[in-house]
């Protein structure tokens, strides 16, 4: 409650006696308040823009370059940050102690999350070419996602887009100097097994992380 | 704390209250993590590639120039972060009531955030200088990319902060630091389409120039270096005069000036902007005619270093390791040539001979050419890949040159143009320019090719028999030989197969008459 509503006479239904709620509907309303929590609508418009903006950035592009594979690299990392950034709880521990479903519900917001933002950036470049294409697109988002989830697990949600940032900064020196290492995923070709077995390593790693521990609550955020 | 102890805090020296911010906020802000990281990125990005490239001054001023791609994004997002802190943890309506104006206190804090930053990348500049400082041979350290660097990272820290604390949220410093690195990115797609304008991307150092082609023969043209500073500057001062607009900022007076401030930086960054766009390319760098100095043009006086050989080859003092290099791709044409009448009796390296403006933001430099009475071969060495540089040694290089010089030298010695005669490169295809061949130039082109295969220019030649395409002189892949039909081929290769001593005696005989197109392909011995 802000202070403008201090005063004010309390909503009726906060006097009413609290009536016993369906299972289902407990459940339909705990996803709910988990996903406001997270503010995974915002996330989610966040992510609609950053496909738009890989779609046009696609239509000026040259198809070929270390430009051709930076610029749609960025957009994918943006997009990591968001869904990283997302991970940020604004209760902390009050909600981990008593959030029984909380590692349920942090999967299936992340899951959620890093779904929509695959299906965006696709529809985003269906039109045009995309660098790698949909594998490429596929492998270094689920690195950068992977990136972003376990640097919210060590740093706080709020700082977690540091992840994805900082790797991408890597990925630049990598893509011009032609480095063959699997784990600057990004600077392999779409086919290569190695780096697509290090990001999707990357991905586990950050998605157990977040599902059981969270991002890290941090009293400087 | 107890009244206690306050006396052992008074014993600090007295700040006054923004400073004392400022002393605050350095010990608090969150670069201050972030210098590791930093560091590393700066390691990774600016000091390997750098330090993988041969000693120069000018290629190491232009990885700290782009360091700013590196450090920039980083950057926007922790100061986006910094600049939140009051709207994130619900205390703007706290400190906005402080002794000490709002605005004020959010500059202390940018300001904390940028010596700090500043603070890693003047120290990899230090580093980067002082192991080129050793290796180096000659000049010194270009200060202007360094300037834009700095202006950079205290333009990202600005931005950054003011999109922080004006649009304070959960996503703020991360889409601060997307959009920096997508405006970087940006900018080199904008150079690629605009030459004009768009040079005031700051991650434009000298336009399409190579990075070893400036700053050697001449000054340095910090021309377009101003400008970006002066865009820089701009931008950062009107991000910051936007903080004080608003209402929580300070008082009425307050808020005029910040508008002030604003518009004042807008307007450099504008007038910055506009005079980019009348940049034009010239042989030594982007010159912006309202910047410019005359004292820029006059050369940089050195004394070259050079080789002993028949022919000496003379080198700025800052290539001096490159000279036995140089020396061994030049010496088989020129050695062979040594006192005919027109061959070169000197070469001596130059900045460029020519320099074309390309489509879109590209140059094209001149070659080597023979110009002057004595003859003496200037030589180019600028865009070419040097031994050290990442993937070319110094066989890889020595075979480039050899393969850039010999042609020109021998076209100019038998009278050939050079868009006629023998053609850099060597690889398959047409070794002449021209496949029409007159009776003029057949017994040149025979001498020319004779003399190109001596010096190690074209493998060994034989005549081609049965059907071959008429006159042209062809490299055919996987024969390893040249091929050309007719009587043209028969005498080079007669010509080629004859003791040295003799060939260069008929060519002291017969240069001028060949070059004036009078010998014929039977008075060729």
């Amino acid at each position: 409650m802000t202070a403008a509503r201090v005063g004010h006479p309390a909503p009726e239904s906060a006097t009413r006696p609290a009536r016993p709620a369906s299972p289902l509907r407990a459940g339909r309303r705990m996803v709910r308040l988990h996903a406001a929590s997270r503010q995974v609508l915002s996330s989610l418009i966040v992510l609609v823009f950053a496909a738009a903006a890989l779609g046009t950035a696609l239509h000026w592009l040259p198809r070929t370059g270390v430009l051709a594979r930076e610029i749609p690299l960025t957009i994918e990392a943006g997009a990591a940050a968001v869904i990283g950034v997302a991970t940020r709880s604004p209760f902390g521990d009050p909600e981990r102690v008593t959030g029984r479903w909380l590692p349920w519900l942090r999967l299936a917001v992340n899951v959620a999350l890093a779904a929509a933002a695959l299906g965006a950036l696709a529809a985003g470049s269906a039109t045009a070419h995309l660098s790698g294409g949909a594998v490429g697109l596929l492998r270094d988002l689920a690195g950068f996602t992977g990136i972003a989830w376990l640097a919210a697990a060590l740093l706080g949600g709020g700082l977690s887009w540091i992840g994805p940032m900082a790797y991408l900064g890597v990925t630049l020196p990598a893509l011009t100097g032609h480095w063959t290492t699997p784990w600057i995923w990004p600077a392999r070709p779409p086919d290569d097994r190695g780096a697509a077995i290090c990001a999707a390593l990357v991905f586990a790693a950050g998605i157990t992380v977040t599902t059981l521990r969270g991002a890290r609550d941090s009293v400087r955020e | 704390m107890t009244a206690a102890t306050v006396p052992a805090a008074a014993r600090r020296v007295p700040l006054t209250g923004p400073a004392r911010l400022l002393r605050l906020e350095l010990r608090r802000n969150p670069m201050l993590w972030m210098l590791p990281l930093l560091a590393a990125l700066f390691w990774l990005g600016v000091y390997r590639p750098a330090l993988a490239n041969p000693p120069f001054w000018n290629v190491r001023a232009t990885a700290l120039q782009h360091a700013l791609l590196f450090l920039g994004p980083l950057l926007a997002g922790v100061t986006a972060w910094a600049g939140s802190r009051d709207g994130r943890r619900g205390l703007t309506d706290l400190v906005g009531v402080t002794a000490v104006p709002r605005w004020t206190g959010q500059l202390a804090s940018w300001a904390a955030a940028t010596c700090w930053a500043e603070a890693v990348y003047l120290g990899g500049v230090a580093v980067v200088y002082g192991i080129t400082a050793e290796q180096a041979r000659w000049g010194g350290p270009l200060w202007w990319p360094v300037a834009v660097g700095a202006a950079g990272v205290a333009t990202c820290c600005a931005l950054g902060f003011a999109a922080g604390a004006l649009l304070p949220g959960r996503f703020t410093a991360a889409l601060a630091a997307v959009v920096v690195f997508l405006a970087l990115g940006g900018g080199a797609f904008a150079m690629q389409n605009n030459n004009t304008y768009a040079q005031i991307w700051p991650l434009d150092v000298q336009g399409p120039f190579p990075t070893d082609s400036y700053g050697i023969f001449y000054p340095y043209v910090p021309d377009l270096a101003i400008a970006q500073v002066m865009f820089l500057a701009g931008i950062a001062v009107a991000a910051l005069g936007a903080l004080g607009q608003t209402a929580r900022a300070g008082g009425r007076g307050l808020r005029v000036a910040a508008a002030a401030v604003t518009v004042a930086g807008l307007a450099a960054a504008g007038t910055a902007v506009g005079l980019a766009g009348t940049a034009r390319l010239e042989a030594h760098g982007i010159v912006i005619p309202a910047l410019h100095d005359a004292a820029s043009d006059r050369p940089v006086p050195y004394t070259p270093v050079c080789s002993h050989a028949a022919v000496p080859v003379c080198l700025q003092p800052a290539y001096r390791g490159f000279l036995p290099a140089v020396s061994a791709a030049v010496s088989p044409t020129l050695g062979a040539l040594a006192g005919l009448p027109g061959a070169p009796v000197r070469v001596t390296q130059v900045a460029v001979t020519s320099v074309v403006q390309g489509t879109g933001n590209s140059v094209g430099l001149g070659g080597p050419v023979v110009v002057g009475r004595p003859p003496v071969l200037f030589l180019p060495l600028a865009g070419l890949p040097l031994p050290g540089e990442p993937g070319t040694t110094a066989t890889q290089f020595t075979s480039t040159l050899r393969m850039q010089v010999g042609p020109p030298v021998l076209n100019d010695l038998v009278g050939l143009s050079n868009s006629a005669g023998l053609q850099p490169g060597g690889g398959p295809g047409a070794v002449f320019g021209q496949s029409a061949t007159s009776p003029r130039t057949a017994a040149q082109r025979a001498v020319a090719a004779a003399l190109a295969q001596d010096a190690g220019l074209l493998p060994a030649l034989r005549p081609a028999s049965g059907p071959r395409p008429s006159g042209k002189w062809q490299v055919w892949p996987g024969r390893g030989a040249y091929l050309a039909r007719g009587q043209q081929a028969a005498v080079a290769v007669r010509f080629a197969a004859l003791p040295a001593a003799v060939r260069h005696a008929w060519l002291a005989a017969h240069l001028g008459p060949l070059r004036a197109g009078r010998v014929t392909l039977s008075e060729i011995p």
